[in-house]
């Protein structure tokens, strides 16, 4: 993990002095709103619903056990009691007073934590795979390009009021778990014939009311290169990306309006001009950065192989979680844990100060002290041996933190919504408790496998509904909630935007519409290996749309 | 009328000489700032002639630059411009940062580079970073701050800049303000 140096320090104390400051004057009354808002969302400080709302960055997903139970003594002290993890791999906190966000953000500092850049029209959060230098199909682990994007966009001067938010997700293995076609920027870690390192380029993707898949700029960008084509991109879109409208500001409207062609040569144009300047990262700095990323020692623990086997002969749920939550890890030794944020009629993403608590003392114990947040509202142990699986297992499932449903029908997404988000026009957690109290059999989720529902209480779709393969959007209709249902979105390598079926639902009719689809799909699937997406890909919309709404009038 | 005060490193201006002008038909007495586009319609004569023979009691021409407009326009011209005004129409539109450092990096302009318009104390430390050096300030607030002495910003800097910093420990991004 990486760890601050003096430097990282300093620059994180200075900056809470100056938030301090910043919210003095605004208790003070000696800056109004207006002025206050851009400052305190760019330390992660929004004016929610009912309360501020704050936004605490976890790098790419990655937490120490000391970080994990700062989180939760803040859940504690200054809220009610728990936090929710975001699909930035963040945290956010519902309930805390604006006069102690200073206070909060000294703590976090304490631990090398911060807010900074959680929100506003800047560089958010870099985001990266969350099983980062431990999947086996990793060509390199993408977060020492995170951590180098992180540093350098940290109050970055020139980047500070662009547009609209900007945000850059990198992934290192062939499959992409870190939907990076959904992003402003989108970087695929990858070797060139000649073995050297780069990325592949892609940018313009985002969510939202006008979705699009990112497009892919360059099929190979050196890694020195990193930030040099990252300035290029940013300056390109401060300078030319709409202002006249915020609907239309991202960079993905950019993209569309001026083509993909043509930006792409403004981009290229730009870097030229840049490219020989400061910004040409030295190996020895990869290098330095890379290591400590370095993957932990981790000691022989072959026993592990036969002490699975005989446990999970022993305990049919233990065998079942670890089918499920369990993923191979590159050491044969050793497995990647999914921890379920997701209990069977739960809130997706929450979690308490004793759990977040329990979740720390087990990674130090069993998983080299290190954590992971994934962009799917769950937490994962990296390096969990296989002999300490049961142990494992045991400890979590007394938390409430067992559920067998990684990337099963219950591993639902869903934003905030109504209950908390000012945006929201529809709640989103009810549905989500709803449709995984009605799926909440094992058995029945199994039948069903991989399938990923995502729910969005508005159209900004922090909820990720446009990727899920059954995407589910609350809208408001004469000031009742109606829910909108897309099929067919996919977030991973072959990024694709969900298509929507047709007329909403209200809310106590929204649970059987899903249940129509899914058993349409049961019913029609080639064999129980045809997953949904796959099957929906083959068949398309049409018998989803008859089994909702009836067969299509015939033309006239 | 809202007091406006120019303020550098060096502390507040006094008798600052420069006027913002609108139209250019008739230039007033003085040194003036007028937009880009009027700028480029001036004369050679107008643009080459005023303000660099010694003893001439004439005036300086600068330029003022919009969100919208392309600096690279007057890449030609900048070796006679005494001073680019960016405007900030809106504290909230950070186009000008990125003319000030294209102005600075790219196009080599070493005259003064003056923030306008809706300048806070908040911005300025990053302003200055990408090369602004002279401030019109207009915000109570920001004047009350600078004032004081009290400019804000962070000495800690995670990425090179226009302006001169010492490099900052450990890897080749970082700087450090004085």
């Amino acid at each position: 993990m990486y760890r601050y140096d003096e430097f990282d320090h300093a620059f994180v104390r200075e900056r809470v002095e100056q938030y301090r400051d910043q919210v003095d004057r605004r208790v003070s009354g000696e800056i109004t709103e207006d002025q206050f808002k851009p400052l305190r969302l760019m330390n992660g400080v929004y004016l929610q619903l009912h309360a501020y709302m704050l936004r605490v960055a976890v790098p790419y997903g990655t937490l120490s056990s000391t970080q994990m139970r700062r989180l939760a003594h803040i859940a504690r002290v200054y809220d009610r009691g728990y936090g929710h993890f975001t699909t930035r791999q963040n945290i956010q906190y519902n309930w805390p007073k604006l006069v102690d966000t200073p206070k909060i953000l000294e703590e976090l500092a304490e631990v090398e934590m911060h807010a900074i850049q959680t929100s506003g029209n800047c560089i958010r959060n870099v985001t990266a795979d969350h099983f980062a230098g431990v999947a086996a199909d990793e060509v390199a682990d993408p977060r020492p390009y995170a951590e180098i994007l992180r540093q350098w966009s940290s109050v970055h001067p020139e980047f500070s009021f662009l547009p609209r938010k900007f945000k850059i997700a990198v992934t290192g293995a062939e499959r992409d778990r870190a939907a990076i076609q959904t992003h402003d920027i989108g970087l695929h870690l990858k070797k060139n014939d000649a073995g050297e390192l780069g990325f592949a380029v892609y940018i313009g993707g985002g969510q939202g009311r006008t979705p699009m898949v990112a497009k892919l700029i360059r099929e190979f960008l050196p890694e020195s290169e990193l930030l040099s084509y990252t300035t290029a991109i940013l300056r390109v879109y401060n300078l030319f990306g709409r202002r006249d409208n915020k609907y239309k500001a991202r960079i993905k409207i950019l993209v569309h309006e001026t083509g993909t062609e043509e930006l792409t040569a403004q981009i290229e144009a730009e870097w030229e001009k840049l490219r020989a300047g400061e910004l040409a990262l030295p190996d020895a700095d990869i290098a330095a950065i890379t290591s400590y990323f370095a993957i932990p020692d981790l000691p022989e623990r072959s026993e592990g192989w036969a002490l699975l086997a005989a446990e999970k002969k022993r305990d049919a749920q233990f065998a079942a979680w670890v089918q499920q939550n369990v993923t191979a890890h590159k050491n044969p030794d050793y497995g990647v844990v999914t921890i379920s944020l997701k209990p069977i009629g739960g809130i997706p993403g929450d979690a308490s100060d004793v759990q977040m608590d329990l979740i720390a003392d087990i990674a130090e114990a069993y998983s080299q002290d290190e954590i992971r947040v994934t962009h799917e509202q769950n937490l994962v142990l990296p390096h969990v041996a296989l002999a300490d699986l049961k142990a494992v297992y045991d400890q979590l499932a007394g938390a409430e933190l067992a559920t067998a449903n990684n990337n099963l029908i219950t591993d639902i997404i869903a934003c905030p919504g109504l209950d908390y988000c000012a945006l929201a026009n529809a709640r989103s957690i009810p549905v989500a408790q709803e449709i995984s109290n009605r799926f909440g059999s094992a058995e029945r989720q199994l039948e069903i496998g991989e399938l990923k529902i995502k729910i969005s209480g508005c159209i900004n779709a922090c909820g990720h509904h446009h990727v899920g393969h059954i995407g589910i959007l609350g809208v408001e209709k004469k000031g009742a909630e109606l829910y909108q249902i897309t099929l067919g979105g996919s977030a991973d390598n072959e990024t694709s935007i969900g298509e929507i079926v047709g007329r909403g639902f209200e809310p106590e009719k929204i649970t059987d519409a899903i249940e129509t689809v899914v058993d349409t799909y049961l019913g029609l699937r080639t064999s129980p290996e045809e997953t949904f997406i796959q099957a929906y890909r083959r068949v398309g919309a049409q018998p989803f749309k008859t089994a909702l709404y009836g067969e299509p009038a015939k033309a006239a | 009328m809202t007091e406006v005060k120019v303020w550098t490193e060096q502390g507040f201006v006094a008798n600052d000489p420069w006027q913002i002008v609108e139209f250019q038909d008739e230039l007033p007495e003085g040194d003036v700032i007028v937009p880009l586009e009027a700028f480029v319609a001036l004369s050679d004569e107008q643009r080459h002639g005023v303000g660099l023979e010694p003893g001439r009691n004439t005036r300086r021409i600068g330029v003022l630059i919009s969100p919208d407009d392309e600096p690279e326009t007057i890449a030609d011209m900048l070796g006679q411009i005494a001073l680019v005004a960016i405007d900030f129409p809106k504290f909230s539109d950070g186009r000008g940062f990125s003319h000030a450092a294209m102005l600075r990096e790219q196009l080599g302009y070493g005259g003064e580079i003056r923030a306008v318009g809706d300048v806070l104390i908040d911005q300025i430390p990053l302003m200055r970073r990408v090369g602004f050096d002279s401030f019109s300030v207009k915000s109570a607030t920001t004047l009350k701050r600078l004032e004081e002495g009290r400019p804000g910003g962070i000495s800690l800097h995670y990425q090179p800049t226009a302006k001169d910093a010492q490099a900052g420990q450990g890897y080749s991004w970082r700087r450090r303000s004085a």
